[in-house]
């Protein structure tokens, strides 16, 4: 069996006294896509945060393809190929579209930047700055500063966040697309359910800080503990 | 030995004064007021003043209200205009109102020394350990303990002092709570600017006045403030203490040098702790 | 209009396109003329501190410009470069080549070493540190009296040749205009350079948004260190310049009036051009000349503008010019 992209071990996190992550443990496979559900206070944010560092876990190990990355800070993670996008837009406000995939790209030219912008549709405003551009646009801005360091994993934060229904529908199928060309990891936190059982191969439903259920959409879907602690109040 | 540790209560005491201004301030309007040293000044010189005509008592009294007044007027005309905007702002006005205050003193009072008299009630000297201590300097740092107990009651106990401490701690969520937040933050700004005044005029036997005097106390308050973490009370109480120990010794022991003590602490303090000793995000 | 807020929080202009450059040389080759055009020792005496003078406000500028932080204590920097130029000078200390090399390095050196501890503390509290270091400098030059006569200041004189050139090419007005002359333009265009490279981007990056650069995979406290230091060495250099010109140096040089002005004529100018604040000084040296009776005031003159400029006119001159030429190309 080959090694898991990303696994993480006994993951903890408290905020004062409050456990946001209460041992977790986590094992995604090469080239899947996985979900990250659960309802609010779950624990999702907190995951994605001690998964790239940028909050610490008490405790617990993150190993990324089998290398330990527990003692990295972020920007030696995002370096070693893990990237993440954040649930609240976090692009450069102050630089045009193509300045800042080009610094997040290191590289001199926009050239391999491009097929990023041009698989995002950002090609069009590279050279406008992203204080003007539209919310949805910054989303995808978003996601292009994850991509274009040619991760192994990439985190993303509710990227359909704030998007139409529409909108919503279009990032998930390109989600999908960009995982399968680019052969990327993904873990998906997402409130939007059509889009997580759309294109996640696996779920992991987290409840109050600790891991309810893992499996399939199929599997989650049935999954009574599921439906009486998550998607019953939801759907 | 003792004598020493005394002597730098005394100037912990007035710190403390002034650096819980700023402390105050910083809490309630999430700025910081360069031209708080100038403030410090104006208490002098308002005592100075007000002691020539009625005596030293009339001076505290005088240097205290007065300056909790200018507070006021700081308040309504500067913090409250400019509190959407970005703090740089208010720094860059306070930073001008201190180049004005200085020269508006230095045209006043003119820019050689003056010095107030002590009050005959507390001229003596009291033997402690063996050495003479002056009963004013006993007398500063009972004022120092008496208005930091004071402070710390009616923060602990009272519904405003709840309020600004919750205030200080978390603005965001505060700021709805059927409290009238233009008026508590003017009283708060006012007590700050109070406590400045009053500092000044104690301080007034003990140092020169001149208009410059207040750029090193503010100077050192900063220090406490970025010291005892932004926006802490207590933090500022302990900071406070230990830079005036430090820098009274310093002056005892290496006086050329004395300043860079307290600076050398902070960067120390910053290298392990970016955010102070309590930490919390400014 | 714009809000104060502009100060720190807005894009700074794109760079500017060819007719920029035409100009830019323009301006550079009429300030080389002067002192050919009949221009008397006592206007071109006054433009060398003029020069100085916009030299340090480019420094606490392109601070502004490229790492969003608002300096009040750029002074330390300034007097630095002139106390460690000055002081080894006098008591024949070092080979005065070598002062003269440390004096350009020194102010580089300490702004990047405080830099990498106090450029990671957040918008006003780093406000605050860079006052507290320059008066604690400040509080030592003037009370080590055996460094340089504490309060009094001291006349420093040069050997006669330094690198081979002669000094009094740098106490001659004509001269020393000329020479400020091209040093400013070449800081300027150096700074500007810098904006334009890929660690210019990523310092403006970092001022945009920290935390992003630190997940796209950037360090992010050396940046801001080195751009620290870089102001910091322009603001030594106009101090080195200072004390060849006027032969003396003293705690004023460090003071935090200077600092003060150096921050208004920035803000006069503008910071989202790296030229704005050399322009704002310049403005600010005849404004000074107009004042003239009033400079026994002049704190408070400084104080009155800084803060009628801040509420009035946050993008200062360079801010209204580049809006009256956007409104003129559009």
């Amino acid at each position: 069996m080959t090694l898991p992209a990303i696994e993480g071990r006994a993951l903890s996190r408290t905020y004062g006294g409050f456990r946001a992550l209460d041992g977790v443990d986590l094992k995604v496979a090469r080239g899947e896509v996985r979900g990250i559900i659960g309802p609010n206070g779950a624990g999702k944010s907190t995951l994605m945060d001690v998964l790239t560092g940028r909050a610490a876990s008490r405790g617990g190990t993150v190993l990324l393809g089998g290398r330990d990355i527990s003692a990295l800070a972020p920007r030696a993670r995002q370096r070693a190929g893990l990237a993440r996008s954040f649930q609240k837009t976090n692009v450069f406000l102050d630089l045009t579209v193509g300045e800042q995939i080009r610094l997040a790209g290191r590289c001199a030219t926009l050239d391999n930047g491009e097929e990023v912008l041009v698989a995002l549709g950002l090609a069009e405003i590279a050279h406008r700055p992203a204080a003007d551009i539209s919310y949805g646009d910054r989303r995808r801005l978003d996601l292009a500063l994850a991509l274009v360091g040619r991760p192994q994993v990439l985190l993303l934060d509710e990227p359909a966040a704030g998007l139409t229904v529409e909108e919503s529908l279009a990032m998930a199928d390109l989600l999908k697309d960009l995982a399968r060309r680019w052969h990327v990891t993904v873990l998906l936190v997402e409130h939007d359910m059509e889009v997580v059982f759309g294109i996640c191969d696996r779920i992991t439903v987290l409840h109050l800080g600790r891991l309810l259920a893992e499996g399939t959409p199929a599997e989650i879907r049935s999954d009574p503990r599921v439906i009486s602690a998550y998607l019953g109040t939801a759907a | 030995m003792i004598i020493h540790i005394l002597n730098g209560f005394v100037y912990g005491g007035l710190l403390y004064l002034v650096a819980i201004g700023l402390v105050l301030i910083f809490g309630i309007r999430q700025v910081v007021n360069f031209a708080h040293g100038s403030l410090f000044m104006l208490g002098a010189y308002v005592g100075y003043a007000a002691t020539a005509i009625a005596g030293f008592w009339a001076g505290v009294v005088a240097a205290t209200l007065v300056l909790a007044i200018l507070g006021l007027l700081l308040d309504r005309a500067v913090f409250r205009p400019l509190q959407d905007q970005d703090p740089i702002v208010t720094l860059l006005v306070t930073f001008g109102l201190l180049l004005v205050i200085e020269d508006l003193v230095r045209t006043v009072w003119g820019k050689d020394t003056l010095t107030i008299a002590m009050p005959d009630l507390l001229s003596g000297t009291l033997r402690i350990a063996g050495e003479d201590f002056p009963v004013y300097r006993l007398f500063v740092i009972l004022v120092a303990a008496g208005m930091g107990a004071g402070l710390t009651l009616w923060l602990k106990r009272s519904r405003i002092g709840l309020y600004v401490r919750a205030f200080a701690s978390d603005p965001l969520t505060t700021g709805t709570q059927g409290v009238d937040t233009e008026r508590v933050s003017a009283a708060v700004v006012a007590l700050g600017a109070g406590f400045a005044g009053l500092a000044g005029i104690i301080a007034g036997p003990l140092l020169a006045l001149s208009p410059a005097m207040g750029g090193s106390i503010l100077i050192e308050s900063f220090i406490v403030v970025v010291v005892g973490g932004f926006g802490s009370f207590s933090g500022a109480f302990v900071a406070a203490l230990v830079i005036g120990q430090l820098q009274n010794l310093g002056i005892v022991f290496i006086p050329s040098f004395s300043t860079m003590i307290p600076f050398l602490l902070m960067m120390l303090i910053l290298l392990w702790r970016p955010l102070g000793l309590t930490g919390r995000a400014a | 209009m714009t809000s104060p807020a502009t100060l720190t929080a807005t894009a700074p202009a794109r760079p500017a396109r060819a007719p920029g450059s035409v100009l830019a040389l323009v301006v550079l080759g009429t300030g080389c003329l002067l002192p050919f055009a009949g221009a008397s020792p006592l206007l071109l005496s006054l433009l060398v501190q003029a020069i100085i003078g916009a030299m340090l406000a480019t420094g606490v500028g392109f601070l502004v410009r490229q790492n969003g932080m608002v300096s009040f204590g750029h002074a330390l920097f300034f007097g630095l470069g002139g106390y460690v130029l000055g002081v080894p000078m006098a008591h024949g200390l070092l080979p005065p080549e070598m002062a003269v090399l440390l004096a350009l390095l020194v102010p580089a050196l300490l702004a990047f070493l405080l830099g990498l501890v106090i450029t990671r503390i957040p918008g006003v509290a780093f406000s605050m540190l860079s006052l507290a270091c320059a008066q604690t400098f400040y509080e030592v030059v003037l009370k080590v009296r055996t460094l340089a006569n504490g309060d009094d200041g001291m006349s420093v004189t040069f050997p006669a040749r330094l690198f081979g050139l002669d000094v009094g090419l740098l106490q001659d007005p004509r001269s020393m205009y000329l020479i400020c002359w091209v040093l400013l333009a070449a800081v300027l265009v150096g700074l500007w350079l810098f904006t334009r490279s890929p660690y210019g981007l990523l310092t403006l990056a970092i001022r945009s948004n920290e935390e992003r650069a630190r997940f796209i995979g950037y360090e992010t406290v050396v940046p801001r260190a080195a751009v620290y230091a870089l102001s910091a060495g322009v603001a030594g250099l106009a101090g080195v310049l200072a004390t060849f010109y006027n032969g003396f140096i003293s705690p004023d040089m460090m003071h935090w009036t200077l600092s003060g002005s150096a921050l208004v004529m920035a803000v006069i100018g503008g910071t989202r051009a790296v030229w704005g604040p050399a322009l704002g000084a310049v403005v600010f040296f005849f404004f000074k000349e107009i004042v003239g009776d009033a400079t026994e005031h002049w704190p408070a003159v400084i104080g009155i503008t800084l803060i009628v400029v801040t509420l009035c006119a946050p993008a200062g001159l360079s801010g209204l010019l580049a809006r009256l030429f956007a409104r003129r190309a559009a």
